[in-house]
């Protein structure tokens, strides 16, 4: 098992360097190679290990000897981590398979040449193998260390383009999130000071003052991370980045690092002080109304799906902090909203991918029409879009709605105050998402919408595939969050 | 073959044919075929369902799938409500599908592969809405069916004025939905599961112990049902919704899919809420609701123009029919079960009425649609001489519907008007109801004739080449005005199957015999065990009106018997085409238009929009972030003006450094 585990991150890493190395017309083959076996090895270990929580210890550091009470270096498969290696790898696989077509000479919006191929396989590889790193991280320095290269692999991706634009964007991500990173690191260190240990359940063992402290530095980080109030604003930046990497990064995978982060802290010893709960929460709603309100004034695509991903990632957070509150079923929503948003948010991007790579826009204001010429993805988009705003049988439905029962749960008027705020964003957002569908697939068919035809192959698979697991996530990943507990 | 496992197989058949009609979307009629063949068989395992429900009594409930982790269950749980819905699914299912095969050639530009898969999925989805016993589920499908009927209203996709009515729809209903999602969550508290038996329990617990949140989880429920059904105002999406769809999905809608918001509302009212005062209360809510809904949703009616908008307000006057009726034996059932048992039979009576000649009258403004290209009806005219069939459909659901004897209509709304008159006794506002009600007969029959006229009467419009329409639409037709009249002649036989389908609501299990209300011959004696103050017996009334026509014929015809001569209009020498002579549609009425006008407030909703210091707020990008950057880049920049690449100055600002280190030392030292 652990074997396996490693290999995970080994395989993706050398195929990184292998894409490197050849570049050209063989690196999106041992790409999509790698991140395939990637996926099914996730898949496997997932199976095998279902309702148990697998540990090993690989290797330590030298210097560290005796001043650490346990290795360093290990491995670990929970249920939580299961959830994001599969999202993870899943959607991991899905983006290298679509950036096969659409990282080529044809596309409308930037043609990308041969010789860009290698350095981006390089980086979107790297990143898979670090994202793996950091589901399976079985301490904060492990995670910690996998969580900083994403952050790495995310800035050179955003900047991939290399104009000034996304130069810019990629240094502003790169800014704010390692902010957020060295919040991570002090909050590691004073664990490590206090405690000895980087395990997580060393959080629990820490006076309840400086627990307060690294409570919230670690939440500052997430912060960052998933681009939270007040850290938000780098996320619709990075859309200049390659969409696919704006399905996978910056929707899927890593900013899901961030709520990935609070959830593990929260769940190691339920030891998150509730003053700090409430601040995870309020904040998480401040975040979804805030977001919700630049809907309206936006008018590139990208950009709109951008400020939902920061919304559904307050809702992740939203239902670590119930967790934190006592609600685990509310936790548990919160989990299954990592998976159930993975892939609906990826449908969205990658849909809106096909629409940039045909017409070369993503101005919603200029497309129209276009469910005509492009009806594979207008059906997806559809899809993705239901699923996303949490319309059943579609995957965010259920994630959401196990999020209302642990609100519900909380009791008092706390509880049904915040069924009622989630409730009335989902229906503005819901509208909103409607409207912006309606737009860019149905009515009169505009002068940019005019000519194209649903996307090649890769592309067209992957869209399938995501609407697949639109609707069959939520039966995967249900069953493992419930093993979540106390 | 157990309910499951043919529930199982009509969805099954329904999912199949989804696909296989979606596979051969490029070819329309092919396409067509083969889902009345899917419909149709699954329409015949739902009727088997029903059969076996009837005769063998219900089932007991299945659990197919367990969701622990979110406390619900896909529970299979068919009773003799479900299996009323289940049976009209079944049959105006089949019938819209048939009509759907030549119907749908009339689109050139769009493809079959968004209708039909749509309309089968929509047909999934009330199946599954009838069909479980576990409120979460329930949601799924409902929403399953909005959905799918979203897409099937939004199916002629370059059309402004659809699109604008689907989005309207979708996000109202969604609106609807998430109150009921909060109400379940509410007794969610209460009793941990989304059974139907254990929504029960919780709301009967909040009943007693906290009424005011108990008023809220059914004002959220009937927020939600009344949507769906068209109940004013919230019904607003439904004029602009339903005439946007094809005429074949929009006969499936008025015919079943409205149904399911008078199928919660009992299944709301009369199970999950015992019998209690709130009853009452709600009963006279609803009633009131429902009395609205049909005076305003009724005079609206008459203004317009578009035959099929014109009927869509008239769904939502039927539906406050079925509401008023519902509502008068809500209140009625704590303290009179007869009268309560009349309401309510005459509501969900009603319900059955109305799809049968609802979708008649959709399918046949469809058929003058796909003949003459327009639904306006001022620019329609003399039809009958060349569509004779599908006026005649047409005259009897429009009879039907405005409850002309001996037709179905009137049997339900009979059996209305004596609810509301005897219980006006008691109370004396419902007796001013029921007026209400009889005039807005009045009002359904002029809004009626008005069709009638406009567009099968008079001289023949400009319109040339028209002709009858194939069979495979007459029939549907056929059918479904057979059933208006056979309905009307013996309403004894559904209402005995309505009677049985509500007393097996637990809260309404105590209501008397149906004999003993009604009287065990063909016709209906209302208020029988009271005292005997109607009877209604169609059949002899029926024969006579029947000979009294005949008679009236054959006197015209004696009494016309002078010859006719043929000649032009003399119009003083004025060139007059038949234009010119004919009385449009727009013309009618227009007395009550102008007393009316402001009855049907519009509003327009935009969105929202922010104040620009909210926005510079919020950008903190703006007063935050970057005024940071700049102040580091600044700052950087003075710092690097000390390199000046001359070490005479560097050698200055060593010594500088090591006077201010030895300070520093010795202040501490010292």
């Amino acid at each position: 098992m652990t074997a396996v585990l490693l290999l995970m991150v080994i395989v993706p890493a050398l195929g990184a360097v292998l894409a490197g190395v050849l570049g050209k017309r063989r690196a999106p083959v041992v790409a999509v190679a790698a991140a395939a076996v990637v996926a099914v090895l996730a898949v496997w270990s997932v199976a095998t290990s279902f309702g148990t929580s697998y540990r090993d210890a690989v290797g330590t550091l030298p210097w560290l000897t005796g001043a650490v009470d346990s290795p360093v270096f290990g491995v670990l498969l929970d249920p939580l981590g299961s959830v994001l290696l599969l999202v993870a790898t899943l959607i991991g696989f899905l983006t290298v398979l679509y950036s096969a077509a659409y990282m080529g000479e044809r596309n409308r919006d930037h043609a990308v040449v041969l010789s860009q191929q290698g350095p981006y396989y390089f980086r979107l590889l790297l990143f898979l193998a670090s994202m793996v790193g950091v589901a399976l991280a079985p301490n904060f320095l492990q995670l910690f260390l996998f969580w900083e290269l994403t952050t790495v692999c995310s800035w050179s991706l955003i900047a991939f383009y290399g104009n000034e634009k996304s130069l810019r964007a990629g240094f502003k991500a790169l800014l704010i999130t390692h902010i957020g990173g060295l919040f991570f690191l002090l909050a590691v260190l004073i664990l490590f000071v206090q405690t000895r240990s980087f395990a997580f359940g060393a959080l629990a063992q820490l006076p309840e003052s400086l627990r307060r402290w690294v409570f919230l530095f670690l939440m500052i980080a997430a912060w960052a991370k998933a681009a939270q109030v007040p850290f938000h604003t780098w996320l619709p930046d990075a859309m200049e980045a390659p969409t696919p990497i704006s399905a996978y990064l910056h929707a899927a995978a890593m900013v899901k690092a961030g709520v990935f982060l609070m959830a593990r802290a929260v769940s190691s010893g339920w030891a998150m002080p509730p003053g700090l709960g409430m601040l995870m929460g309020a904040m998480a709603l401040v975040t979804m109304f805030l977001a919700l309100s630049y809907y309206f004034v936006q008018d590139d695509l990208k950009r709109l799906l951008a400020y939902s991903t920061i919304a559904h990632l307050g809702y992740v957070l939203l239902g670590v902090a119930l967790g934190a509150l006592g609600s685990i079923t509310g936790f548990r929503g919160g989990v299954l909203h990592i998976a159930c948003h993975g892939f609906s948010k990826a449908t969205l991007f990658l849909c809106a991918g096909a629409i940039v790579y045909a017409t070369g826009t993503r101005s919603i204001s200029a497309l129209g029409g276009l469910a005509r010429s492009m009806p594979l993805t207008a059906v997806a988009f559809f899809v993705g879009l239901l699923a996303v705003t949490g319309v059943p049988p579609f995957a965010c439905f259920w994630s959401k709605f196990m999020l209302l029962e642990g609100a519900m749960k909380l009791g008092g008027i706390v509880g049904p105050v915040l069924v009622g705020l989630v409730l009335v964003e989902s229906l503005i957002s819901f509208g909103w998402m409607l409207r912006v569908g309606q737009k860019i697939f149905l009515g009169p068919v505009t002068p940019v919408a005019a000519v194209n035809s649903d996307p090649p192959w890769p592309m067209s698979v992957t869209l399938v595939a995501l609407m697949i697991g639109c609707l069959v996530i939520p039966a995967v990943a249900m069953p493992l969050v419930q093993l979540i507990g106390r | 073959m157990s309910t499951v496992s043919l529930l199982g197989l009509s969805a099954a058949l329904l999912l199949a044919g989804a696909l296989v009609s979606l596979v051969l979307g490029g070819r329309r009629k092919a396409s067509g075929w083969a889902s009345v063949g899917f419909v149709g068989a699954a329409g015949v395992a739902l009727w088997a369902v029903v059969v076996r429900t009837f005769s063998a009594g219900p089932d007991p409930e299945v659990t197919l799938l367990s969701l622990p982790a979110i406390g619900a269950g896909f529970v299979v749980s068919v009773d003799c409500l479900s299996a009323i819905f289940l049976a009209i699914t079944g049959t105006i299912g089949f019938l819209t599908t048939l009509y759907s095969v030549e119907y749908m050639t009339r689109y050139r530009t769009d493809s079959v592969a968004k209708y039909y898969p749509l309309l089968q999925l929509l047909f999934a989805g009330i199946v599954g809405v009838v069909a479980t016993g576990d409120f979460v589920f329930f949601l799924v499908f409902w929403e399953l069916m909005t959905f799918a009927s979203f897409f099937l209203v939004t199916f002629e996709r370059e059309v402004r004025a659809n699109q604008r009515a689907g989005f309207k729809y979708f996000v109202v209903n969604q609106a609807a939905t998430f109150g009921m999602i909060a109400a379940a969550l509410i007794l969610w508290t209460r009793s941990g599961s989304f059974r139907f038996s254990a929504m029960r329990d919780a709301l009967g617990g909040l009943v007693t112990t906290q009424p005011a949140l108990a008023h809220l989880v059914l004002f959220l429920f009937f927020m939600g049902f009344a949507t769906k059904a068209g109940i004013l105002p919230m019904g607003d999406w439904l004029p602009d919704a339903y005439p946007a769809a094809p005429s074949g999905a929009t006969a499936a809608f008025g015919g079943t899919m409205t149904k399911l918001g008078v199928y919660g509302l009992l299944r709301v009212f009369l199970y999950f809420l015992p019998l209690s005062p709130v009853t009452r209360t709600w009963g006279l809510a609803i009633a009131l609701a429902g009395a609205v809904s049909l005076f305003v949703g009724t005079l609206t009616a008459l203004k317009q123009d578009d035959i099929k908008r014109l009927m869509s307000f008239h769904v939502i006057g039927q539906v406050g029919y079925m509401f008023l009726g519902i509502g008068l034996g809500l209140f009625f059932l704590p303290s009179n079960p007869t009268l309560a048992a009349l309401g309510l039979l005459a509501g969900t009576f009603h319900m059955i009425n109305h799809s049968l000649y609802k979708s008649c009258l959709f399918l046949g403004a469809g058929a003058v649609a796909f003949r003459t290209g327009t639904r306006s009806l001022s620019a329609l005219g003399g039809l009958r001489a060349f569509m004779p069939a599908t006026a005649m459909y047409a005259l009897t659901a429009a009879l039907a519907i405005a409850g002309v004897p001996p037709l179905n209509g009137f049997a339900s709304k009979w059996l209305m008007y004596a609810t509301a008159i005897l219980g006006g006794k008691a109370f004396p506002l419902f007796a001013v109801l029921g007026i209400v009600a009889m005039f807005i007969s009045l009002v359904t029959l002029a809004s009626f004739l008005k069709y009638l006229g406009s567009a099968f009467l008079g001289p023949p419009s400009p319109l040339r080449g028209v002709r009858e329409v194939p069979a495979s639409m007459l029939v549907p037709q056929a059918f479904l005005a057979l059933a208006c009249v056979v309905f009307g002649l013996v309403p004894a036989w559904p209402l005995a199957f309505v009677h049985r389908a509500l007393t097996g609501l637990a809260s309404a299990a105590s209501l008397p015999r149906l004999e003993s209300l009604l009287g065990d011959g063909p016709g209906l004696q209302a208020g029988s065990d009271l005292v005997r103050v109607a009877f209604w017996a169609p059949l002899p009334i029926a024969a006579a009106l029947a000979l009294l026509g005949l008679a009236a014929y054959f006197l015209i015809q004696r009494a016309a018997g002078a010859p006719v001569r043929n000649v032009p209009v003399w119009t003083c020498g004025e060139e007059a085409g038949p234009e010119l002579s004919r009385y449009p549609a727009t013309s009618l009425y227009l007395p009550f238009k102008r007393a009316f006008q402001g009855i049907y407030p519009s509003i327009h909703l935009r969105a929202p929009a922010f104040p620009s210091w909210l926005r510079r707020a919020f950008d903190l990008d703006a007063w935050l972030y970057l005024p940071v950057a700049r102040a580091v880049e600044g700052g950087a920049r003075a710092v690097s003006r000390t390199h000046v690449g001359i070490p005479q100055v560097y050698l200055l600002w060593i010594v500088v450094g090591a006077i201010a280190v030895v300070g520093i030392v010795l202040a501490f030292l010292g």
